[in-house]
Parts: structure tokens; C-alpha cells; sequence
């Protein structure tokens, strides 16, 4: 390697260096490492040479590229620990390992990348991991693959599930409480919480108008809130009936048509940000997006758009739960009935096999007979 | 049911269903009765309309058919009488309740039967509420005072007669019974094709135009035959809507002032006194629809905003005859039906408001000032949603944006109330300031009242639709999508209840997604794979989901094999509408059980002088059995009652 040549090629990595600032995981291909005017334009024999060179010292990895071939840089540091390797097998090995970054490398594909007998694989894997270079790992979409990655290298979300998995277990209570933090959320900004017997009764007619402050308790307010009622109730032939309200008296009512302040995905994902449940991995919006549908499957949430706005709020309001309660729990709502979730025969597990002559009969059956007690 | 009419009857019956139409000697054969016995059956039947027949012209010889409809409206008979009772009075309960035990009735009869069931028992008819349904709708024409006083007067109980009896014939629930009605609907339609072509066309149709002609003359035709017995409603409705003392008479609670209308209505009910009459079922089902509808609003929404629609819907079916349009009479969606469909306006709707129910409860305060979106609120959409396939998610927002021109098309009512600082709405405990005081309590009221309406239109079941600004806005019924939705919600309730929320939630996935293999299924469910497995295996074992195998090559191991789970929607749907009948007839074969469990004690409370003094006349212990009996009936018919809503959502609204 002549000077010039070795002058170029630690301005070609620094160039490269430069170039991949903002994004380390950044590929060149032949044309990008030209466009660099590092190398002299149209000396394509030099800029290949020097690649080789880079390339045999570890601080280009070669990537197959959709387009062709392209490079990628390593760290000097991650290229001396090459230097280490004692086994051609070794570098292959580690070289596939490196390849595979945080998502990880499964021990079968590598032996069937490099045609290795198992033997000789369990040998370099054995010796690499001594180094401390490599280390094994589980994924959550397959707990029995054996995977490898580079040592100290955090897997990436998808093999560790995200912040659903607690050490590769999908962690149903903490998804459970989430859910039931991101109901409490969309009913506490959806829908209107009103304390039982005075809201319960006649109200009076009496809009809040705007530019005057509200809930006063003056004496004015008062009597005049009391007027209002009279006078409704001179106006009408019989008195207002009251309202059947549940025995708890609070309860939450829907909010006018045209409402705007249903949370949406980011708002309701912020609010739990800044409450500091979530534990480990940080949540994003498309995780509480995956939340958010889940609770619309369940039909416990509906979307309500206003124009580009998708905000959510709680389904059958009025039959929840007026506060927070986990959604599995028995007073979370007045559970939705209809005639087959009551007749024995909706549940029954012999229901194909009865009939009059039958095994089984409704005129003979038990669980008629325990119905009907 | 049918054994209440005997065992003869429901013997031809069963028969004609199982080998469909016969004539009265093939009736003999299968039923092993003479011909004589067998006349008398179908004369029974004909009598309660459960059967058509059909004489051929050439030959004479007349066929007899079953008409399954007519008999499994039976089950309904207990809701339409609670119905009528609530809504159009006791007098009218009386009424309805003799035609439906007679089959049809001429007026002159009925009257008379009327005044034998006053005179027989002062006391209003106390009748068993025979299925537990209680329901209370505000704004029915309560006729409190004429339950208590007791008129003897003979006059006076004909007046009453003759007064419900208008009412139900204007809105529809007793109908004239003509000729026509006793041909099964195919019948009557080949008979007049054959007409036509016998008159016009001797030797067959040709191309495109002669059909077209030849479909409208039939169509035309049909619609004759549903008009023919419309006149003397119309004639009803026209003087009861005009006559002056009718909302009067109303108001003041049944005091029957005998008014001009009063005399007018009777002398048009004099001049049809040999008019047979019969119930007619599809007015009772819209009627029951209603209903139904009103208790969808109360479970999704809250009670109040439930009456508002109770009105709403109230008004509006004056204008609708049956639930479901007749395919055979009207012509398939001829793009008009979108503007000319029933609506009603918010004054409409406002004049018929019941004064007690307090509009300005049930819905929340806002929060902060300027959330309201009005324009997007009052968002007018002037045509219904697209039906499409099984979700209708998507679709329903869809199928708007074609044919919208955004946000220009709104109701500038709610922003007029606005301005007044009538808009938003209160029902909470906080102290609120007093609206403008010059603003009258009823433009208040009307605007509270719009509030519902508003949120009704913007629920995602499509409660309603906003689709005109006249009179403080125009307002209508999409009731095919809506009852899809509600089909779909009954059978959501069915596999949260048997399955769990996790069940629901797998479920719910596939039906959105399609097809999916157990691999993805669990991580979008955010579930276990092996939990998912059980769940999918029982709801499979239960028949609510099915799955597919598809083997990756040739030796279909069950390693290499991906499993694809699915949801057949319509299938299901059938399903529980099959499953649900076959409960109804499970509770109907234990009630019979039951009762012949109690045959002794029943016969003995049956006895004529016994009946209606039980306590007294029964000894203690049979007392309390035929009491304990009378639960176990009530439960049992309750639960059929509410095996037929289902039927009802499913099937029939
Ligand atoms: S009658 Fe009894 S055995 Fe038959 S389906 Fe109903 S519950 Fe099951």
C-alpha cells in the first residue's frame, strides 16, 4: 500500500464517519463513496482497491443490498476485536453475528449459511462467547430458537416484545392495569360525572353561558336557579318524574353532540407518560394504539371523529362504572343481557343433543329444574 | 300455542306446515280424521287467520296452506296487548284482546262484545301482564280517570267503544280484513299475472318492454289490494288530526266531552258496522319495534334521551306501516327513497314531547368552554348510510364522504341557540348561571330537546339521521343498518356472556381482519399463544368459529400445517336465530311439563266458580301451589318473551 493510497483510504473513513453522523446504521454503495471526492473522480480502480483494503481491516462490512452491493461502517474498535479472532470460523461466525445487529442471530441459520458442521459451530460459538464477544438471548416470538448476539447489545423490541413482556413473559397485569388506566382516562375526559340526588332530580334548565364564571354559589346564583325551576314547573301540566338513577347515585353521562375533547391516541399515551406507571421499556403511542383497539374489540371504547381529529370515549357510559375499576372486575358495568344469556339453554352444553325423546329434555332437564327454583 | 285452540285445529296445522298446501281429503288421509272434523279444523283456522287458501278456477278444488308468520305471532300476542294498553288505553286493550281471541271481528260485534265485557266486569280488565315486560311509555294517552269512575251508562261505554276504536284503526292496529288476505302472498300474485295475460297478452310476453309492463301492472295491482282497505283508516285519521276537540280530549284525560269529532267518528264506524276486522301484525311489530328501540337507547345512552326518541320514533311511524319494505310492491330502491323516506321535524317532535319528561337532565356538562364542534354537530347528512357486507364500521363514515359537500351542509339551529347560550347541555349538580331571560322556557325546552336528538344522531349505532335543517331539523330512521348494528351488538352480548371478554375480543378480531393464522392472532390480541388456543378451541367446540388447515407441503404434519381461524357472520347470525327458536320451544315444552305437573290443581282454580276468587275458594295449600304455579308460568313466558325480542332484532324489525 503506497502512501497516497493509505492517505486516501483514512480520508475516505473519515469522510464516511462524517457522512454517517446522523444515522450510524447508514449503507454506501460505490456510487455514495464516490460522490464523497475523497477519491478522484472516475479512478473507479483506486476507489475499489482502497475499499479492499478497508474492507480486509474490518472497518467496511459489506451488506447485500437490493441494488447491488454497498458497505457499511464499523467502529475501529468493534474492527480490532476481529483481530482477536483466533479460527477462520470464528470470524465467520462473529462476522454474521455483528451482521445481525439488536435483532440477533439464530443458531441454525448461521449453520446453514456457512455449511458448517455442528461440531465446529459449537466450537467457535463456545470460544467467541469465552471472549466475551458473544451471548445468547431469547426471543419472545420463539422461546426454544437459540439466538446470539453481540455481548453487552440490547436485543431489539421485537425480540424482547416491547414493554408487554417482562423477561420474555407477556405481562397480562400490567396490560390489564394499563387498560383499565386508559379507560379511566377516556371516561374522565368524555363524559360528564354527575353526583347522584341533585343532579338526579330536576336541574334547572340553565345553560353556563359563556363570560360568566360559573358555579358560583352566590345567593343570586342560587335563588335564581330556583326560580328557573318554578317557573318550569308552572309551565308544565304534571310534575318532571325523576329519573331512575342507580343505587350509587353518581354515575356518568354522555357529553353534547359535537364534543371535541375526546382524547385521542397521543393524548391519552402522554397522560400515562406523566404518570410514571409504565415500568421499563418506554410506551409509544402505537402501544397504547394497540391498547386502544383491544378495548374497541372488547366494546368498551368507540372512535368518534371530528374532522381529522379520532378521539375516543367510553361505550354505555351511563352503565360503567362511574370511576376506575379494572375491566375484569364485576362492577365494571351492568353487563349488556338479552334472552339467551338468561334461558338455561344458552349456555347449555348439551344443547345439540337435547330434544323430546331425547338423552336429555327441557321437561326433565336440570338445569331448567335449578333455573326455575 | 296452538293446542289453546284445541287439538284439531293444531293437528291440521302441524300437518300443512311439515307437507305444505293440501287439500281437505289429502288433509283427511294424513291426519287420519273424517272430512267433516277436518272442515271444522280449517274453519277454526281460517277464523284466526293461521292458514291462506286458494281455489282453482278451472278445476274448483281448494287448497289449503299454513301461514307460519301468522302463527308465531301468537308468542307476541302478550307484548302487543301490554303495548296497546300502554299506549292507546285499557278500553283499547279490551278491544284488541276480543279481536285477537276471535281471529276477526265485525265492528257491530265487537261493540258489542265490548259493552258484555264492561257490564260483566266494572272494574277495568285487570288483565295478567303475560310477560313480565313492564314498560313505561311517557307518552302514552293515559285514560286514568275512565279506569275508576264506572259508567254504566250504556251510552257512555258505546262512546268509549267507538272512540278507542277509532284511534286503533287510524294508527293502523286493527285493519279492515279483505278477501285479498286470505290468498298467501304468492297466490295472490300469480292470480293476477294470470289475469293480465289472460286479458292482454294471450299468447306470453315479449322482450324487454311487455315485461316491464306486465311487472308494473302486477305491482300496481298489488298495491290496489293493500289500498283497498286503507279508506276507512284514512277516513278515521283525517278526522281525528282535524277535528277540533281531539287534542282537547286528550289533554283532559278521557273526560269524553262529546265533541263534533266524536259524533263524526262514530257515524263513519256506524256506516262500516259489517266491516270485518283483524289485528294487523306488521303495524303491531312497528309499534314493538319502537319499544325495542326506546330500551337500545336507554341501555347505550340514558332513559331520558330514550323518551326523546320514544317521541321521536312515535311520530315518525305514523308514516310507516311495516317494519321491513314488501320487495313484491315496492319497486327496489328507486334513488328517490332517500328524500322522500318518512322524517319529521324537531317541532314535530317538540308538540308531542310529554311535559314530564324533564329534557334538560341526562346529558353531561362540558368541561371547558369552546368544545363544542356545532357545525360538526349539526352535520346534516342527507343520505342514508351504504349497507356493505359485514362491517359497517367503516362503511358508514364512508359512504358519506362521496356524496357530501362537507361542512356546509349543517343545521344553523343549534348555532342560533347558541347565541342565546342555549347550547350544551346541563344535568349535573353544579350551580349554573341563568340564561338569557328573555328567552322563552319553551324555545329552552325545544333546544334541550335537540341536544338528544343531536347525540342520538351522532352515535355510532346510527340512532338517527339529521337530514334536513326545516323547522329546527329534519329527522329519520335508518332502520336497516341500525338493526344490523343491533344484530350484530345482541350476538356480541351472547359471546361476552358464554366466553368472556377475551372471547369477545378474539372474536371481534376476525371479523374485522378475516382469516387469520394462530401465529399473529395472539399478538394482536396482546394474549398468550396457549390461553388463545383454549379460548378458540371452545368457542370452535360451540360452533361460533371455524378453522381451516392448510397444510405447508405434502405430508400434512400437524407441525408444518398453519391453522387459519375465521368468523362466519352470517353464519352465526343464523345460528343464533336457529338456537334461539329452538329455546323458546325448550321453555314452551317445560311450561307444558310443568302444567301437566299441576293438572289437579289447575283444573280446580279453572272451575267457573272459582275463578277470579282463588284466594278465597282454593284450601290453603292448593292456594299457594297454583300461586307458586303462576310464578314458575310468568317466569317461563317472560323468558319466551325475551327469546322473541331476539327473534324480533333477527328476524323480524
Ligand atoms: S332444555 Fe335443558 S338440556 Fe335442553 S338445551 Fe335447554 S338447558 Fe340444555
Amino acid at each position: 500500500m503506497d502512501e497516497q493510497t493509505s492517505i486516501l483510504k483514512n480520508q475516505l473513513y473519515a469522510a464516511c464517519e462524517d457522512a454517517c453522523r446522523d444515522n450510524p446504521e447508514r449503507f454506501f454503495s460505490q456510487e455514495d463513496l464516490m460522490a464523497l471526492d475523497v477519491v478522484p473522480p472516475k479512478d473507479v480502480k483506486k476507489l475499489l482497491q482502497i475499499i479492499q483494503i478497508l474492507t480486509r481491516e474490518r472497518l467496511f462490512a459489506p451488506v447485500h443490498f437490493h441494488s447491488g452491493l454497498a458497505w457499511r461502517l464499523r467502529p475501529e474498535a468493534e474492527a480490532a476485536k476481529y483481530k482477536h479472532l483466533t479460527s477462520e470460523d470464528q470470524v465467520l461466525v462473529y462476522e454474521i453475528i455483528d451482521a445481525a445487529g439488536a435483532e440477533g442471530a439464530w443458531q441454525q441459520d448461521i449453520k446453514k449459511r456457512l455449511n458448517l458442521q455442528d461440531n465446529a459451530l459449537r466450537k467457535a460459538l463456545k470460544e467467541l462467547e469465552t471472549k466475551r464477544f458473544i451471548q445468547q438471548f431469547t426471543t419472545v416470538e420463539n422461546m426454544s430458537k437459540k439466538m446470539w448476539i453481540k455481548f453487552g447489545m440490547q436485543p431489539s423490541a421485537r425480540a424482547t416484545g416491547g414493554p408487554w413482556y417482562t423477561d420474555q413473559y407477556l405481562d397480562e397485569a400490567f396490560i390489564d392495569t394499563l387498560q383499565a388506566v386508559v379507560v379511566r382516562i377516556i371516561k374522565d375526559r368524555g363524559s360528564y360525572r354527575s353526583t347522584g340526588e341533585r343532579g338526579a332530580r330536576s336541574v334547572s334548565p340553565v345553560l353556563p353561558k359563556k363570560g360568566i364564571i360559573r358555579g358560583g354559589q352566590s345567593e343570586a346564583a342560587m335563588k335564581s336557579k330556583k326560580r328557573a325551576a318554578d317557573a318550569i314547573s308552572k309551565d308544565d301540566v304534571s310534575r318532571p318524574t325523576a329519573p331512575a338513577f342507580k343505587a350509587r347515585g353518581t354515575v356518568r353521562l354522555p357529553l353534547p353532540a359535537g364534543y371535541t375533547g375526546y382524547p385521542t391516541a397521543e393524548e391519552i399515551t402522554a397522560e400515562i407518560v406523566s404518570m410514571h406507571i409504565a415500568k421499563g421499556q418506554p410506551l409509544k403511542t402505537e402501544h397504547v394504539q394497540e391498547l386502544l383497539d383491544i378495548l374497541i374489540w372488547e366494546n368498551r371504547i368507540e372512535e368518534v371523529k371530528t374532522g381529522d381529529r379520532v378521539g375516543y370515549r367510553a361505550v354505555r357510559v351511563s352503565k360503567q362504572h362511574p370511576d376506575m375499576v379494572k375491566l375484569d372486575s364485576e362492577d365494571f358495568w351492568e353487563p349488556r343481557i338479552n334472552g339467551l344469556t338468561t334461558v338455561p339453554c344458552g349456555k347449555c352444553p348439551v344443547f345439540e343433543l337435547c330434544e323430546e325423546g331425547g338423552p336429555v329434555w327441557a321437561g326433565g332437564c336440570e338445569y331448567f329444574d335449578k333455573w326455575l327454583l | 300455542m296452538l293446542v289453546l285452540y284445541g287439538q284439531l285445529p293444531s293437528r291440521i296445522f302441524a300437518d300443512l306446515l311439515t307437507r305444505g298446501r293440501s287439500t281437505v281429503a289429502q288433509l283427511a288421509q294424513h291426519t287420519s280424521l273424517n272430512q267433516r272434523q277436518v272442515r271444522h279444523g280449517i274453519a277454526v283456522l281460517i277464523q284466526l287467520n293461521l292458514i291462506f287458501h286458494f281455489t282453482d278456477q278451472d278445476s274448483g278444488i281448494t287448497y289449503y296452506d299454513a301461514n307460519p308468520h301468522a302463527a308465531y305471532n301468537l308468542v307476541r300476542t302478550g307484548k302487543i296487548l301490554d303495548m296497546v294498553r300502554e299506549k292507546y288505553g285499557s278500553d283499547a286493550y279490551t278491544l284488541v284482546n276480543e279481536v285477537l281471541i276471535q281471529g276477526h271481528t265485525k265492528i257491530s260485534d265487537l261493540i258489542a262484545a265490548f259493552k258484555k265485557v264492561r257490564i260483566a266486569e266494572p272494574h277495568t280488565v285487570n288483565g295478567v301482564s303475560q310477560n313480565g315486560h313492564h314498560h313505561s311509555n311517557g307518552n302514552g294517552v293515559s285514560n286514568g280517570t275512565s279506569d275508576i269512575k264506572v259508567r254504566d251508562e250504556d251510552v257512555d261505554t258505546e262512546d268509549q267503544a267507538y272512540d278507542s276504536l277509532s284511534q286503533l284503526i287510524a294508527a293502523g292496529i286493527l285493519e279492515p280484513l279483505t278477501l285479498a288476505m286470505y290468498q298467501s302472498p304468492q297466490d295472490l300474485r300469480s292470480t293476477i299475472e294470470q289475469d293480465f295475460l289472460a286479458n292482454h297478452y294471450p299468447t306470453g310476453i315479449r322482450g324487454a318492454k311487455q315485461t316491464a309492463e306486465f311487472d308494473k301492472y302486477v305491482r300496481e295491482k298489488l298495491r290496489e289490494f293493500h289500498l283497498e282497505n286503507t279508506k276507512l283508516k284514512n277516513d278515521l285519521e283525517f278526522e281525528l288530526e282535524n277535528g277540533a276537540g281531539s287534542k282537547r280530549r286528550k289533554l283532559t284525560n278521557g273526560d269524553t266531552a262529546n265533541t263534533l269529532t266524536n259524533d263524526r267518528v262514530k257515524s263513519i264506524l256506524l256506516e262500516n258496522r259489517d266491516t270485518v276486522l283483524r289485528v294487523n301484525y306488521d303495524k303491531c311489530v312497528v309499534e314493538l319495534r319502537n319499544l325495542k328501540l326506546e330500551r337500545y337507547v336507554e341501555d347505550l345512552i340514558g332513559d331520558t334521551t330514550a323518551k326523546v326518541y320514544a317521541t321521536l320514533l312515535d311520530v315518525l311511524s305514523r308514516k310507516i306501516s311495516r317494519c321491513q319494505v314488501d320487495r313484491l310492491i315496492e319497486v327496489e330502491d328507486e334513488n328517490d327513497d332517500a328524500s322522500t323516506g318518512p322524517r319529521v321535524t324537531a317541532q314535530e317532535i317538540f308538540e308531542h314531547l310529554n311535559p314530564s319528561i324533564d329534557v334538560s337532565v341526562g346529558l353531561g356538562m362540558l368541561h371547558e368552554d369552546g368544545a363544542i364542534d356545532i357545525r360538526h354537530a349539526e352535520k346534516i347528512r342527507r343520505f342514508p348510510p351504504q349497507l356493505k357486507g359485514s362491517t359497517l364500521k367503516e362503511t358508514l363514515q364512508e359512504g358519506e364522504e362521496i356524496v357530501e359537500s362537507d361542512d356546509e351542509d349543517y343545521d344553523p339551529s343549534g348555532e342560533a341557540a347558541a347565541n342565546f347560550g342555549l347550547y350544551g347541555q346541563n344535568g349535573s349538580d353544579e350551580i349554573k348561571m341563568q340564561a338569557d331571560d328573555s328567552v322563552p322556557i319553551g324555545t329552552k325546552r325545544l333546544h334541550q330537546m335537540r341536544q338528544h336528538l343531536l347525540i342520538l344522531a351522532e352515535s355510532k349505532e346510527g340512532f338517527l339521521r339529521h337530514c334536513g335543517s326545516r323547522d329546527f331539523g329534519e329527522w329519520t330512521v335508518d332502520f336497516e343498518p341500525l338493526m344490523q348494528h343491533l344484530k350484530f351488538l345482541e350476538l356480541d352480548t351472547l359471546i361476552e356472556n358464554r366466553f368472556g371478554r377475551r372471547g369477545l375480543r378474539l372474536t371481534r378480531i376476525l371479523r374485522e381482519k378475516g382469516k387469520i393464522d394462530d401465529k399473529t392472532l395472539p399478538s394482536l390480541a396482546l394474549m398468550k399463544k396457549p390461553d388463545v388456543h383454549v379460548k378458540m378451541a371452545e368457542m370452535e367446540m360451540a360452533g361460533f368459529l371455524d378453522v381451516q388447515e392448510v397444510p405447508r407441503d405434502n405430508n400434512r404434519a400437524a407441525a408444518r400445517t398453519i391453522f387459519f381461524w375465521f368468523f362466519d357472520l352470517e353464519r352465526t347470525l343464523q345460528r343464533t336465530l336457529d338456537n334461539t327458536y329452538k329455546s323458546m320451544v325448550r321453555c314452551l315444552q317445560r311450561l307444558d311439563v310443568e302444567r301437566r305437573k299441576k293438572a289437579s290443581v289447575l283444573s280446580v282454580a279453572e272451575r267457573k266458580d272459582v275463578q277470579g276468587m282463588e284466594e278465597e275458594k282454593l284450601r290453603g295449600d292448593i292456594y299457594n301451589e297454583y300461586v307458586q304455579f303462576l310464578d314458575l308460568e310468568k317466569k317461563l313466558l317472560g323468558q319466551i318473551g325475551k327469546l322473541d325480542d331476539i327473534v324480533a332484532v333477527f328476524r323480524d324489525f
